[in-house]
């Protein structure tokens, strides 16, 4: 065909619904925070700081923070540290055991936060032989001194990494899937690899988007997390923002926006470092994808 | 003793046994291939050679030394996969660098092995490329130079060509074997290509069910193939089921015709045969009054009409129609072929040397 016989292809609109879309997603999403703000800054004359340096003067603000971001990596740390090689052993030895795997780890979504808490509350601290035969000795034992953990902050991580399985197994799970693990394990061993060699040299830094998004998850929920706290009885930042929130709506909006921007920088700081810890990944775009969800 | 032995190899799937009692001798330096249709047990042999899967029953010898129980990481065995299975997140030369890393050799060794890895496989200037930023050619080079750089006793590589386009197949296979020769490595290689096979190995195990069928040189295979198997997987053929009228004269009667096939010392007259004539030894002529439609003197000649005339390059191929659901294939030198179309009728005619004789199973086709 000649080129005058060619018709030129119409320029495409640069102005589309997508945009409108992405538009009302973005307002629909910032509407709230920034009402939010303006509320905790408005004051009788214009903009007031007073609430904000009130909360920052507040050691129950500092107290409760820490122990929140404390819980928070805890449970991030332990529940990736025994979800993923169990899901790496599950694909490689018993993949047929994966369905199961899905059920078990979507329990925590059909069992509420309170019936948890009361079997663990129940749980823990009771006398049964049953328990202790079942338990290894190990429910007795951790229920007295020197350890007892009842309503600790460590019982309190461990509720946490159950309530957190669905968000630590799936995408570790989904990444397992992507990448070519079985034959990659299996060119591992055939130079002479063993399976924690192959897990932490092979398998690991494949998965690390995988791994971030569980991270991410993991750690938001936790932060945010006020039924299980609540019945522990333990005093966690929600709780405390419940608490100002009953008193001053005004201080409760800004806390509201400080807890946001806290939980901000720490998702933005896990990204950073696990970013450059895991170095060459395939395709970094991947990560960034992960890290938006 | 062989260098690799198997001794009464078993392995069962459920109650399907994917590899049936096998016995293989393989030598040192001896390029073997394992050629079988998908599901013959091939991959499985070889997974359990590299310790992927544990016999149900029997032993692998590997210089004397039994290592049936021994994991796939205790093994001095190299692996090629089909799906290259590179690490991602390391580049060309930090994949060839993981098994020598795995084995603590200091490191400016590990450099200098490196390179003339890539060397070996032309990839000196790929080094740093990450696996995504190299075709599968490349890729599968940098999987043979990992292969090799733990210096394997044995060099496993499972049907490393398939997933490749035929030209670079063509290229690398040549470039195994060069690899092979020039290293004096110790190979098993499993394909279903049967070109593949015959182009690269010192011998082929034909394999089908679970069993070897065959184990022999390349042109052993070819020209004398033992089982019916064996003839219709390796290379195309055309086969006359029939039954030996005369042994000693060489006379057998299959359908409408009598063959004139080399004398037979070991099979019996009246026994069921199966007889096998490759294409490229069947010649075409115009058919004319005088051509006698059957056993003519000493060469056979078949009276039929061309069904399909394929180009094929060097050679032309002829589907030809000679009875009621008979086919026979000719391959003929593509100069010959020329003025031959299809609908005209021709004799297609063999002598009795091209004929193998098989003895029949019962549920060959003829």
């Amino acid at each position: 065909m000649s080129a005058a016989q060619a018709k030129p292809r119409p320029v495409r609109r640069s102005f589309g619904f997508n945009k409108i879309f992405l538009i009302l997603a973005i307002i629909y999403l910032l509407v709230p925070l920034v009402a939010t703000l303006f509320f905790g800054l408005a004051g009788s004359g214009g903009i007031d700081f007073s609430t904000f340096q009130q909360i920052i003067g507040d050691p129950n603000f500092r107290q409760t923070l820490i122990l929140s971001l404390e819980l928070a990596f805890s449970t991030t740390i332990l529940a990736i540290v025994l979800v993923t090689p169990t899901a790496y052993w599950v694909h490689l030895r018993v993949p047929k055991a994966r369905p199961l795997m899905d059920f078990l780890t979507l329990m925590p979504f059909a069992v509420p936060a309170i019936i948890m808490s009361l079997g663990l509350v129940e749980l823990y601290g009771t006398n049964d032989t049953l328990t202790s035969v079942l338990s290894f000795g190990l429910v007795p034992v951790l229920s007295y001194d020197p350890f007892n953990i009842i309503d600790t902050p460590q019982l309190l991580v461990c509720a946490y990494v159950i309530l957190s399985l669905p968000f630590v197994y799936r995408p570790i799970d989904n990444s397992l899937r992507a990448i070519n693990t079985t034959t990659l394990t299996e060119a591992a061993y055939s130079l002479g690899s063993g399976w924690w060699r192959t897990f932490l040299t092979v398998v690991l830094p494949n998965i690390w988007p995988g791994i971030i998004s569980a991270a991410l998850l993991t750690f938001s929920t936790v932060m945010g997390e006020f039924t299980l706290a609540s019945l522990f009885g333990i005093f966690t930042f929600p709780i405390y923002l419940d608490e100002i929130g009953q008193e001053n709506a005004r201080e409760a909006a800004s806390l509201a926006i400080l807890s946001f921007i806290f939980t901000l920088i720490c998702v933005l700081a896990i990204i950073f470092l696990v970013r450059r810890s895991a170095g060459r990944i395939r395709d970094d775009s991947e990560l960034e994808i992960v890290a938006t969800k | 003793m062989a260098f690799l032995e198997l001794e009464g190899v078993t392995k069962q799937f459920g109650r399907v046994a994917a590899v049936d009692n096998i016995y293989l001798a393989v030598e040192k330096g001896e390029f073997l291939t394992i050629l079988g249709p998908s599901g013959c047990g091939k991959t499985t042999m070889l997974r359990m050679i590299a310790g992927f899967e544990t016999p149900n029953q029997g032993e692998i010898l590997l210089d004397g030394e039994d290592i049936t129980d021994r994991p796939a990481s205790k093994r001095p065995m190299g692996m090629v996969f089909q799906s290259y299975a590179l690490f991602p997140h390391l580049s060309a030369e930090e994949n060839i660098a993981f098994g020598m890393r795995t084995r603590h050799i200091p490191r400016d060794l590990i450099k200098r092995r490196c390179a003339e890895l890539l060397d070996l496989v032309g990839l000196a200037e790929m080094a740093r490329r990450y696996p995504h930023q190299l075709s599968g050619g490349q890729q599968q080079r940098v999987a043979l130079a990992r292969a090799l750089a733990v210096e394997p006793k044995v060099l496993l590589l499972d049907e490393p060509l398939s997933a490749l386009d035929a030209k670079v197949r063509v290229s690398l296979r040549n470039e195994i074997r060069r690899i092979q020769q020039q290293l004096k490595m110790t190979a098993i290689y499993v394909t279903h290509d049967q070109e593949e096979a015959l182009a690269i190995s010192d011998r082929i195990a034909v394999m089908n069910g679970g069993k070897i069928q065959q184990l022999d040189e390349p042109e052993e295979i070819y020209s004398h193939p033992r089982t019916a198997f064996a003839a219709t997987f390796v290379g195309a053929s055309n086969q006359f089921k029939g039954i030996l009228e005369s042994a000693a004269e060489g006379r057998c009667r299959t359908g409408d015709y009598t063959l004139r096939i080399a004398p037979q010392t070991t099979l019996q007259d009246g026994e069921a045969v199966l007889i096998v004539v490759r294409p490229e030894e069947l010649t075409i002529q115009r058919a004319n009054a005088s051509a006698a439609p059957q056993a003519n003197g000493t060469i056979n000649s078949i009276r039929g009409v061309i069904d399909l005339r394929t180009f094929l390059g060097p050679f032309t191929r002829f589907h030809v129609h000679v009875a009621d659901a008979i086919i026979l294939t000719a391959d003929v030198p593509s100069q010959q072929a020329r003025g031959y179309e299809s609908g005209q009728e021709v004799v297609l005619s063999f002598p009795p040397e091209a004929c193998q004789i098989l003895q029949a199973m019962p549920d060959q086709p003829s």
